[in-house]
């Protein structure tokens, strides 16, 4: 049997790790680290933290037994191996066909292991169910609906209002979730159309939501901050893009905030004397596909750029605001979009009482400013494939010009 | 030993009376009719394999585009939809298309060999679950004319490999790439399901003597074991896709929920399936493995009893785990907890393999040839995948990788690097005893190394991937998410991957035509199919050989003179029953696969509306192709199971014209 030169298969093998590394050296390596927005790796409240121990439990023993197979693989490869022609053409060693010792102990010692895992297993089954039983009076209660492609959150419990008469319903926002952080939250997870999944790691593992089916779970935020979600079932077109958050506040904020929210939304008095023609607006600059619609200066410090959406816009126009609320029922806006106390009461697409305190829009996929407004309200579809209100505008013909985007951003802005 | 107790057909006939013209049996040697009307298994598994690998570079591709898309965030190279297809069509393409048939092709090709067969039980069946399976393959890829003939209407599916309900219902997608996925993988189930009771019938009824059930090759062992799943689990998902066509279709509401139906029951239905396909695609892959260590050790595999039994044992808890597919749809506490442990308790018969192969390796010879190479890569590769998955039995921390990328990480660990790197490793061992020609030591075991990194460089960051939060078929991804670093290595892997494939085949090409040619046994073998001459002939044992041991061809060497009396005994009361027996060829097969093609094709394509083309086309069509199908198959058995006869000369070459058999239906 003819011998490749073992020379050139060690040049080979030199030659590749030399690129390998000559490749990875170019890289940056914090995906080591594994420290972004959605890491599981960094837990922030006790169902993550639970399901964070127990992988660390199964990633130790894995290790520990993965060290001690490998060593004996590698040493069996380097041992036994033919270093010769000589070797290869040996008279073959002993016919061996087994231990049954050693293979029935092998057995006992991978049970063994795998007890190890089992227990903490069934604890952290049994404790990222539901709410402990200690700590179910303590609860707060959310339910989450996901649509394609964007989240509701419904709070059952806050009654708020409709109209100046006084007539009340539960309180919905859309695509954000404030919770009261050092309470344990349980979520009511459902769907109106296909299977999404309700994730955010660094709260808690996901639980999907199925059609027909009561599925709930239970997070909560050891203290206030601004967590990264996403939907993680594969749900049409844009599941990449259906994302949301989650804002975690202490007591005292979360009481403010829920109170401003109750309320009908915020109406801005149109300027007494009519106001002069508007200046031309300038068109809005062309987005590449797909192209990122988050700033660095808001991942520096999120929960401060959140609480900072809470104020009423620095530059607001009260004129344009007027302008806009009137295109927001011109432009049929209002058939799928709620804005109580406005007269809009759509249900299929997102609630925008409160739009302009939040952070994000589309579905957490880009920062709720002008321009990314405008970018999403004048084509759609660009942002998010597939979309229903891409569809509502090619159904209805609705085209929105330079001055009504700008009108109809400000007046959505305004909606604090 | 009488050898020919066993063979009853062995018995001479007189002269047949003629047969009407259209029953004339098909005897084309070369060409394209006898590539068509062919019963041998030898051709028959040539075929799966170049179907198979055609297939695995078409879902190559797929994955590099996708790899392409997410090589930096915010990609642009595919749209929204379009990335979903891929995703989709890699997947079951992957699946079905190139892993399975690649190993159909082996047991194909080899089995009836280490077994000391002359055929399988039923040649022509055989022939058909091929061509079903390539009438399936067709099916399944029918949408590509949307995007790149820009066929309106038509795509191909995008579902996802796993169709969740209701995604897939005419609401969610109503175009037709969904029925091409289910009538697609219909047709694939029907391929499978009649190769598998073929391959049972075989390893059952067709044993050489003396081939006792514990002296099986592993691989047979494995064959039989995954025919036995295949049977078992395919039903399941028959049924489901059959309920899922229904809801399209007919507008019945087993998975609408319009009409309360619960899409939960398509999850319970497909993973009932799904999880035995995961070992539907690994127990062949640890056959071949448990071939190659031994025959490069230069000794028996170590505790052949044991690595069976833990065959056996994964093939029957692969049906006891299905929900840990589904430890996030809410199943409650003791339901998880029960799936969580019999997860773990399935790791046990699949380490015992790995510490069995150890011990096999302990105290051998290793020659390190590229199928070693390859070999040796699967087991520190499906190490790696198994950890993983022993990961994911922990159903809570599962919750947090469910979905993500450490998922995408884990089964690429064990169908790449395991499934992939047997199936390559096979083919390398194999190839020898196929085309009298061996592969180059030195780009042999270079393909090896480039696939090799390639494939880790691809796939360990992924599970960094996945506990940094990234989920699975995502098109997209924002650059703050601190995965701009892995996915740019991964698909940098991806190309080093792609380019480490197209050498190995390069390779291989090369080598079939020109590669330096060896004679019988190249790696001093151990089982059956090694006693051959290369390629083997078409009735493959000149004389059914007796077996004595379970290495039985290792027994062989070692002992030749008894062997060499028996021979001779044998060979002589076989050619006074008439010689060796041999299947006629036949096109009828072909003919009722055709049909199902038209079936496949009539009942997907059209609109059911009384438009041109529409409900016409559908209904003409799908009736069309079930009388072309009933044809073949009244055909089938109208020209019986009659075979012919040929007597050898000293060389082993058939002397004289065809000595006629009819069967009398014995067999």
């Amino acid at each position: 049997m003819r011998f490749v030169p073992s020379s050139l298969v060690r040049a080979g093998q030199l030659l590749a790790a030399v690129a390998g590394l000559l490749l990875l050296s170019g890289c940056d390596f914090n995906f080591w680290r594994m420290d972004g927005h959605q890491s599981t790796m960094l837990a922030e409240g006790p169902v993550a933290r639970s399901q964070l121990n127990l992988f660390y439990v199964t990633c130790w023993v894995t290790l520990v037994i993965f060290i001690l197979v490998g060593a004996v693989l590698a040493y069996t490869m380097w041992r036994f191996r033919a270093r010769t022609e000589a070797d290869e053409r040996a008279e073959p060693p002993p016919q061996s066909h087994g231990n049954p010792l050693v293979e029935i102990g092998l057995i006992g010692a991978s049970v063994l292991a795998l007890v190890i895992i089992a227990v903490p297993t069934l604890t952290a089954i049994w404790y990222t169910h539901d709410v402990p039983e200690a700590e179910k009076k303590n609860a707060y209660e959310v339910t989450a609906t996901g649509y394609q492609w964007w989240f509701k959150f419904e709070y059952p419990s806050e009654q708020a209002a409709v109209d100046s008469a006084g007539a009340k319903t539960p309180l919905v926002t859309g695509n954000e979730l404030v919770i009261p952080a050092g309470r344990p939250v349980r979520i009511n997870v459902r769907t109106v159309d296909v299977i999404h999944s309700f994730w955010v790691p660094k709260l808690g593992g996901k639980i999907d939501m199925i059609p027909n089916r009561a599925n709930f779970f239970w997070l909560q935020a050891d203290k206030p901050g601004y967590f990264w979600g996403q939907c993680a079932e594969y749900c049409g077109d844009s599941h990449a893009v259906m994302r949301f958050r989650v804002i975690a506040l202490d007591e005292k904020d979360f009481a403010a905030w829920k109170e401003k929210q109750l309320a009908l939304a915020r109406s801005v008095a149109a300027p007494a004397a009519p106001v002069a023609a508007a200046a031309p607006v300038a068109a809005l600059r062309a987005f590449k596909t797909n192209e990122v619609g988050v700033s660095e200066a808001f991942d520096r410090n999120p929960l401060e750029a959140w609480r900072a959406k809470q104020a009423v816009e620095k530059d607001e126009n009260s004129a344009l605001v007027a302008q806009g609320r009137e295109l927001f029922a011109a432009k049929t806006c209002n058939a799928c979009h709620a804005v109580r106390g406005h007269g809009a009461m759509g249900v299929q697409g997102p609630d925008l009482t409160h739009f302009g305190a939040r952070t994000t829009l589309a579905a957490g996929l880009i920062e709720n400013n002008p321009e990314q407004l405008r970018r999403w309200i004048r084509d759609p579809e660009s942002v998010k494939p597939g979309n229903k209100m891409a569809k509502a505008y090619r159904d209805n013909k609705i085209t929105l010009s330079d001055a009504e985007q700008v009108a109809l951003t400000a007046y959505l802005l305004s909606l604090k | 030993m009488d050898t020919t107790a066993k063979t009853a057909y062995l018995t001479k006939e007189d002269a047949v009376p003629a047969q009407p013209k259209l029953l004339a049996h098909p005897t084309a040697k070369t060409g394209l009719m006898s590539w068509l009307t062919t019963v041998d298994h030898k051709r028959i598994g040539f075929l799966y394999g170049v179907f198979a690998l055609f297939f695995f570079l078409v879902g190559g591709v797929e994955a590099l585009l996708i790899r392409a898309q997410l090589m930096y965030p915010n990609g642009t190279v595919l749209s929204a939809q379009m990335y979903n297809t891929m995703f989709t069509m890699h997947g079951t393409t992957m699946i079905f298309l190139a892993v399975m048939p690649l190993s159909a092709a082996f047991f194909n090709y080899i089995m009836p060999l280490q077994i000391g067969a002359r055929d399988v039980a039923f040649p022509r069946l055989n022939a058909f679950s091929l061509w079903t399976f390539v009438a399936g393959a067709i099916v399944l890829n029918i949408g590509w004319i949307g995007p790149i003939f820009g066929v309106q209407g038509h795509n191909a599916p995008d579902a996802g490999w796993y169709g969740y309900s209701p995604l897939t219902s005419k609401q969610f997608t109503p175009g037709h790439s969904v029925d091409y996925w289910v009538m697609g993988l219909q047709l694939l189930g029907v391929a499978s399901i009649a190769a598998s009771l073929n391959f049972i019938v075989t390893i059952i009824n067709m044993r050489a003597p003396g081939m006792t059930m514990m002296r099986l090759p592993v691989f047979t062992w494995m064959t039989l074991i995954t025919a036995f799943l295949i049977v078992l689990s395919f039903p399941a998902i028959t049924i489901a896709l059959v309920e899922l066509m229904m809801d399209r279709n007919f507008g019945t509401v087993f998975f609408e929920v319009s009409g309360g139906g619960m899409p939960i029951l398509w999850q319970h239905l497909f993973w009932v399936f799904g999880h035995p396909e995961v070992y539907i695609l690994i127990l062949p892959a640890m056959g071949i493995i448990s071939e190659i260590l031994p025959t490069f050790s230069r000794k028996p595999l170590f505790g052949y009893p044991i690595v069976v039994f833990s065959g056996a044992c994964i093939g029957f808890l692969g049906f006891a785990v299905w929900s840990h597919h589904m430890f996030t749809t809410g199943m409650g506490t003791v339901a998880t907890a029960a799936f969580a442990l019999a997860t773990m308790a399935i790791a046990v018969p699949t380490g015992v393999k790995i510490f069995n192969w150890i011990g096999t390796m302990w105290g051998g010879r290793l020659m390190m040839r590229t199928p070693m190479m390859f070999a040796l890569g699967f087991v520190w590769m499906f190490m790696i995948g198994g950890f993983s998955g022993v990961m994911h039995s922990a159903a809570p921390a599962d919750t947090q990788q469910n979905d993500s990328y450490f998922v995408i990480a884990h089964f690429h660990y064990v169908l790449i690097g395991g499934s992939i790197f047997a199936l390559l490793a096979g083919i390398h061992y194999w190839f020898p005893l196929m085309f009298g020609r061996k592969v180059s030591e030195f780009w042999g075991k270079l393909s090896f190394w480039i696939i090799f990194v390639g494939f880790n460089v691809t796939f360990f960051p992924m599970h960094f991937l996945g506990l940094n939060g990234m989920p699975r078929r995502t098109y997209t991804y924002d650059p703050n998410l601190g995965w701009n670093t892995a996915n740019y290595i991964a698909s940098i892997g991806a190309f080093i991957l792609g380019i480490g494939i197209a050498v190995y085949f390069a390779v291989m090409i090369y080598t079939y035509y020109k590669g330096e040619k060896v004679g019988r046994d190249p790696w001093d073998g151990r089982t059956l199919e090694w006693s051959l001459p290369n390629p083997p002939p078409e009735y493959n044992f000149r004389v059914i050989p007796t077996v004595h041991a379970r290495d039985a061809f290792w027994y062989e060497k070692n002992n030749r003179e008894q062997i060499a009396a028996e021979r001779a005994v044998a060979e002589k009361a076989e050619s006074d029953h008439g010689g060796i027996h041999m299947p006629f060829n036949s096109i009828w097969p072909f003919v009722a696969s055709f049909g199902l093609l038209i079936v496949g094709v009539g009942s997907t394509a059209f609109e059911a509306k009384w438009d041109v083309p529409g409900i016409h086309w559908k209904l003409g069509l799908s009736l069309l192709g079930g009388l072309v199908t009933l044809i073949g198959i009244y055909f089938w058995s109208l020209e019986g199971n009659e075979g012919y006869h040929l007597h050898l000369d000293k060389d082993g070459k058939p002397v004289q014209g065809h000595d006629k058999d009819h069967g009398h239906g014995k067999h």
